[in-house]
């Protein structure tokens, strides 16, 4: 039991339930990416690398759900701040916890790769937390990230590595980009205008 | 001298008004909102609880612009606010929900324990203080969002629909709570219930489609529902409220055998 505001703060956001489902994502991508014999292939990481990124990001975006909106509407000093700690501090833990599925072959499927997916992913997810809320912000990146994997094999031509960046080596500048623009943008709107209230009012 | 006031007001949602070119001021006391559903009651608390942004016109609450960003912070110290629906968080207790919204509301933290403690009391919960939120019945729920609309001792409490859910007995010490609310602060009641204005508020405000139909006092609007004819209602101040409403939208909402009506109707 606790008055502490911080405390309750993330208590409220199920910030240790976030971060509990993100070191249960990180390790079952651990298990996937061994079940999958990835390290015989590095292309066979890629499933690895694209959907360890969503669940997490499904994870965080989640978490930004507040369920006294209007109340907190009311609160005496700016949110942005808290926004922002929230989502870089989730974010960061992400990234530091995802890599480990994929360590080695660094310049393909690898770390930096993952470390890429999880920016854009979480950037995605928390555009789509601003712009529908919180509890649908896995929604969209769902079906993004569902439709760039299944046609991926599919693709060709000079824009494939900006649209379809999340299944792209490493060393591809252009998703980095991309990812990078998608992480900012995201954050951003997020930290800017908070998840988007939720139910109906009068 | 008025803690609210409220000029030239235009609130729209897409293409419907809700509030047009609203004029109202409001001293230290206890006001009912009354008015039929759709005719403005929440915008106007929303846009005087400050969480909603009105197109245009200007708001003064305690003497502070809540248009100007930096003026806003100061009116929330001192500003309570029970909204219709107000959403909790299912693991907290009583004592975290309203210890979260002290914090919102930027309360010193040294101060906080027993400000919250002194809140939960004031709302009859004081035995539940520790029980989680989710377990308790809508009634409660509902003081528990009393509790943390005055949690920080506001000058301007803000109740909208606060006796939804209570029953008799709660209604009746809800009342008497009001009452000495009222004493020091500017309390503003949003309600259906006539009942509750009559034995509760200092003063009443009649919205309808956006405007002030009638400002008065209970009695006041009670003893227009006395002298009016052709009007419904089980008591004297619904007559009244019912007879103020069809003053404001004219004669074609009135019964063919009404008297013109005299007073405060606008």
């Amino acid at each position: 039991m606790t008055t502490s505001g911080p405390l309750l703060y993330v208590r409220s956001r199920t910030v240790p339930r976030t971060v509990a489902a993100l070191a249960a994502t990180a390790a079952l991508a651990v298990w996937a990416a061994h079940e999958l014999d990835a390290y015989l292939d590095p292309d066979r990481r890629v499933p690895v690398i694209a959907l360890a990124p969503l669940f997490a990001a499904a994870v965080i975006g989640t978490s930004l759900y507040t369920a006294s909106e209007e109340l907190d509407r009311t609160a005496v000093r700016p949110w942005w701040r808290r926004r922002l700690v929230h989502l870089l501090t989730l974010t960061a833990l992400a990234a530091a916890l995802l890599p480990w599925a994929v360590l080695g072959h660094a310049s393909f499927f690898g770390p930096s790769a993952m470390i890429r997916n999880t920016l854009g992913c979480t950037g995605l997810t928390a555009a789509a937390a601003a712009l529908l809320g919180a509890r649908l912000s896995w929604l969209p990146v769902f079906g993004y990230v569902s439709a760039v994997y299944l046609g991926a094999s599919a693709l060709r031509g000079n824009s494939v590595p900006l649209w379809a960046w999340l299944v792209q080596p490493a060393a591809e500048r252009g998703a980095w980009v991309v990812a990078l623009v998608a992480f900012g943008v995201g954050g951003v709107l997020y930290v800017l205008r908070g998840a988007r209230a939720e139910g109906a009012r009068d | 001298m008025p803690t609210i006031r409220v000029t030239d007001l235009h609130v729209r949602h897409r293409k419907t008004v809700a509030l047009d070119s609203l004029d109202v001021d409001f001293g230290p006391g206890v006001h009912g909102l009354l008015g039929p559903n759709g005719a403005g009651k929440t915008s106007l608390i929303r846009v005087l609880a400050t969480v909603a942004e009105p197109n245009s016109g200007r708001v003064e609450i305690l003497g502070e612009d809540t248009g100007e960003h930096r003026r806003r912070s100061a009116v929330r110290r001192r500003l309570g606010y029970l909204p219709q629906e107000f959403g909790y968080y299912p693991g907290f207790t009583v004592r975290e929900f309203v210890a979260y919204v002290a914090w919102l509301k930027d309360m010193p933290a040294a101060e906080t324990p027993a400000a919250v403690e002194r809140a939960v009391a004031r709302v009859g919960l004081g035995d539940r203080i520790d029980a989680k939120v989710r377990t308790l019945s809508g009634g409660m729920v509902r003081r528990v969002g009393i509790a943390q609309a005055i949690v920080n001792d506001p000058r301007v409490l803000l109740l909208d629909e606060p006796t939804a859910g209570l029953d008799p007995e709660q209604r009746v010490e809800f009342r008497e709570l009001l009452r000495e609310l009222g004493a020091s602060a500017t309390v503003i009641v949003s309600t259906h219930l006539v009942e509750d204005v009559a034995a509760a508020c200092t003063e009443v405000t009649l919205i309808d489609a956006g405007r002030v139909a009638y400002r008065g006092t209970p009695e006041s609007l009670a003893a227009l529902g006395e002298t009016a004819a052709g009007v419904v209602g089980d008591n004297p101040i619904e007559r009244g409220y019912t007879a103020a409403l069809r003053a404001h939208r004219g004669p074609e909402s009135a019964a063919p055998t009404a008297h013109p009506l005299e007073g405060a109707a606008r």
